[in-house]
């Protein structure tokens, strides 16, 4: 008998599609789940091990996992008989999404304020991914200072640092923020860091055009307790100066509680080229290419930005991950004793 | 000092509720009620201790090493007790247990009992949630090893006369299987709520600090050793050294990693 032309291609898709539910079937393997946890797990060590901290050892396990989970959804029976495993299924899969999808956007940063300093958009440092959505622009944030106390032994007590705050032209506001206490604005989660140090004043009056003030943040004090120097150039020039900040008071005593402050005699140690000054507040420094005033110490605080905004998803996805398995697990342990000869263990 | 004495008498009870258990098993008597009771007044002693010390210091048993081992001691005899308590088909692996327990009341001994700064980053509800997630999957697991460790030894031909009233080895492998299952939710909450933790201390939910990678490896190995049964049809033994080997895990992540690494974790600077 010769099948008509209808009947073949029925056969030929009815093939195909026999084709493709046989690959979906192996992709949905419960053997190929196990092995591909144990290589995340081999993946998961190797980005913890390699000094480059490679994405791709997870990314590739963490897709096929995505997929086996698929997978397993859309052809093994138990799941539509069982919700909280079907459930638990789809929250993994969410997770990993969620957490690619969040790789994409994120935004992780760091800032320095000066005290009385305005965010100008600027971070020091930041990884973002490729599709982050920047509004940064839109984020007045001012630093109004700050007081962190100490234990003996020179140990960190919590943070306190005032902050203004508006988002675009609305009513500024402040608050205070620190350990554990972000502030969040536009989805940007601002947090003090355990950065932060002394910063001198200056006014730079170049000979043409206005006089431009702007602060030098010397490195983290206490942690660089004996570097409070650095070099840094004048704006609009190409002169270097070193600047130094001396004292022999201590601040953060390492006997007994004490609390961070600037110092009340120090002296200010300037030079640019062969040139030294020990400048006051108020005292300048005469240059080929203008003045350089003091104006004064001050403090300067880091701050860690971050955004994410899958992150209240993730902690859904993930919760609901949770009590799904918690509750697959109540069923099919219920239904059963472990011991039918001592029931009364169960 | 009040706390030290009280934790000391504890411990006394402890070991000796422990090695009568262990000699039950080999002499093959059975002082069930006394290892109980026993381990109870330990426990109630060692519990006095932890508040004492945590009213004087006005925080909990989560700064120094010999607090992170004094509450896990306490906490890990609390789930065995309960299981020995209820499941009385077991009670033998006491004799599994107690060893991996006087090791770490050992430990606890030669640690310095001083008082340790907390970090400002441990002022959050989440410390509580994320700790006490922790402890009962620690706990749920540390009942699994004492069940897997009765089907090796009698896998391994030892003190197979001595452990032969316990259920078959099918049987025991089901009730390890469950207490890894709960081990397993409580060590997804734990994760969870130390992200939620960790995003406002550090900024981040997660950062792959030495701590959270072991930790999420342990939960690896954990979901492995649960899948592999279903997807190999594991025989008890290879199921039992699995729950061996997630626990080796875990206890290295909660107490080898803080020693190699300090400063991620802790948030203090």
């Amino acid at each position: 008998m010769i099948a008509s032309p209808s009947v073949g291609r029925l056969a030929r898709l009815a093939g195909a599609s026999g084709g493709a539910n046989r690959w979906l079937e192996r992709l949905a393997s419960l053997k190929l789940t196990a092995y591909l946890i144990a290589v995340l797990g081999a993946g998961v060590l190797m980005a913890y091990l390699s000094e480059t901290r490679t994405t791709w050892s997870l990314v590739v396990p963490l897709a096929l996992i995505a997929l086996n989970l698929g997978a397993a959804v859309a052809t093994n029976g138990v799941f539509r008989r069982n919700l909280p495993l079907l459930v638990f299924h789809l929250a993994l899969i969410a997770v990993i999404a969620l957490v690619a999808l969040g790789r994409l956007t994120y935004l992780k940063g760091q800032i320095e304020l000066a005290e009385g300093e305005e965010f100008a958009g600027d971070l020091v440092s930041h990884d973002a991914g490729p599709l982050h959505w920047w509004r940064l622009d839109r984020i007045h944030l001012v630093n109004h200072g700050f007081s962190i106390d100490y234990a003996a032994g020179v140990k960190r007590g919590p943070t306190r640092n005032e902050v203004g705050y508006a988002v675009d032209d609305g009513r500024p506001q402040r608050t205070v923020i620190g350990d554990n206490e972000p502030l969040v604005l536009l989805g940007y989660r601002f947090y003090t860091s355990f950065n932060k140090g002394f910063a001198p004043a200056f006014l730079w009056h170049a000979k043409q055009g206005e006089a431009l003030f702007g602060t030098v943040h010397l490195p983290a004090y206490p942690i660089h307790e004996y570097r409070q120097a650095r070099d840094w150039t004048l704006p609009g020039t190409s002169t270097t100066v070193w600047t130094q900040l001396q004292f022999d008071e201590v601040i953060l005593d390492p006997d007994k509680p004490s609390s961070f402050r600037l110092p009340r005699h120090y002296k200010l140690v300037v030079r640019v080229g062969e040139m030294r000054a020990e400048l006051q507040p108020g005292e300048s420094i005469e240059l080929p290419d203008g003045r350089l005033e003091y104006r004064g110490l001050g403090s300067w605080m880091g701050y860690t930005v971050f955004s994410d905004w899958t992150t209240p998803w993730l902690l859904a996805a993930a919760a609901l991950a949770a009590v799904s398995l918690a509750l697959h697990f109540w069923n099919k342990f219920s239904s059963r004793p472990w011991n039918p000869e001592h029931a009364a263990d169960a | 000092m009040l706390e030290l004495n009280l934790l000391w008498t504890a411990l006394v009870a402890y070991v000796v509720s422990g090695s009568t258990a262990i000699i039950s098993v080999v002499l093959d008597r059975r002082p069930q009620r006394m290892i109980l009771v026993l381990l109870v007044v330990g426990l109630a002693l060692h519990s006095a201790s932890i508040a004492v010390r945590w009213d004087r210091l006005g925080h909990g048993p989560y700064v120094t090493m010999f607090e992170i081992l004094s509450s896990n001691v306490w906490s890990l005899l609390l789930a065995f007790a309960l299981a020995y308590w209820r499941i009385r088909a077991i009670r033998a692996s006491a004799a599994v247990v107690m060893p991996i327990m006087f090791v770490m009341m050992g430990w606890l001994l030669v640690s310095s009992p001083g008082e340790g700064h907390l970090p400002p980053t441990y002022h959050t509800i989440w410390l509580f949630i994320h700790i006490g997630f922790g402890k009962v999957f620690l706990g749920a697991v540390l009942v699994a090893v004492g069940i897997a460790g009765v089907i090796l030894l009698r896998h391994c031909g030892v003190g197979v006369k001595r452990l032969a009233g316990l259920p078959a080895d099918e049987r025991l492998d089901d009730l390890a299987c469950r207490f890894m299952s709960l081990g397993l939710v409580f060590e997804t909450l734990m994760l969870v709520a130390g992200a939620i933790w960790a995003q406002d201390a550090w900024g981040r939910y997660w950062a792959w600090d030495p701590l959270e990678t072991w930790a999420f490896i342990t939960w690896l190995t954990l979901a492995f050793s649960l899948h592999a049964r279903l997807a190999f049809r594991l025989r008890p033994h290879h199921g039992a050294a699995l729950i061996i080997l997630v626990f080796v895990l875990a206890f290295l992540t909660f107490f080898g990693v803080p020693f190699v690494s300090t400063a991620p974790h802790k948030g203090a600077v």
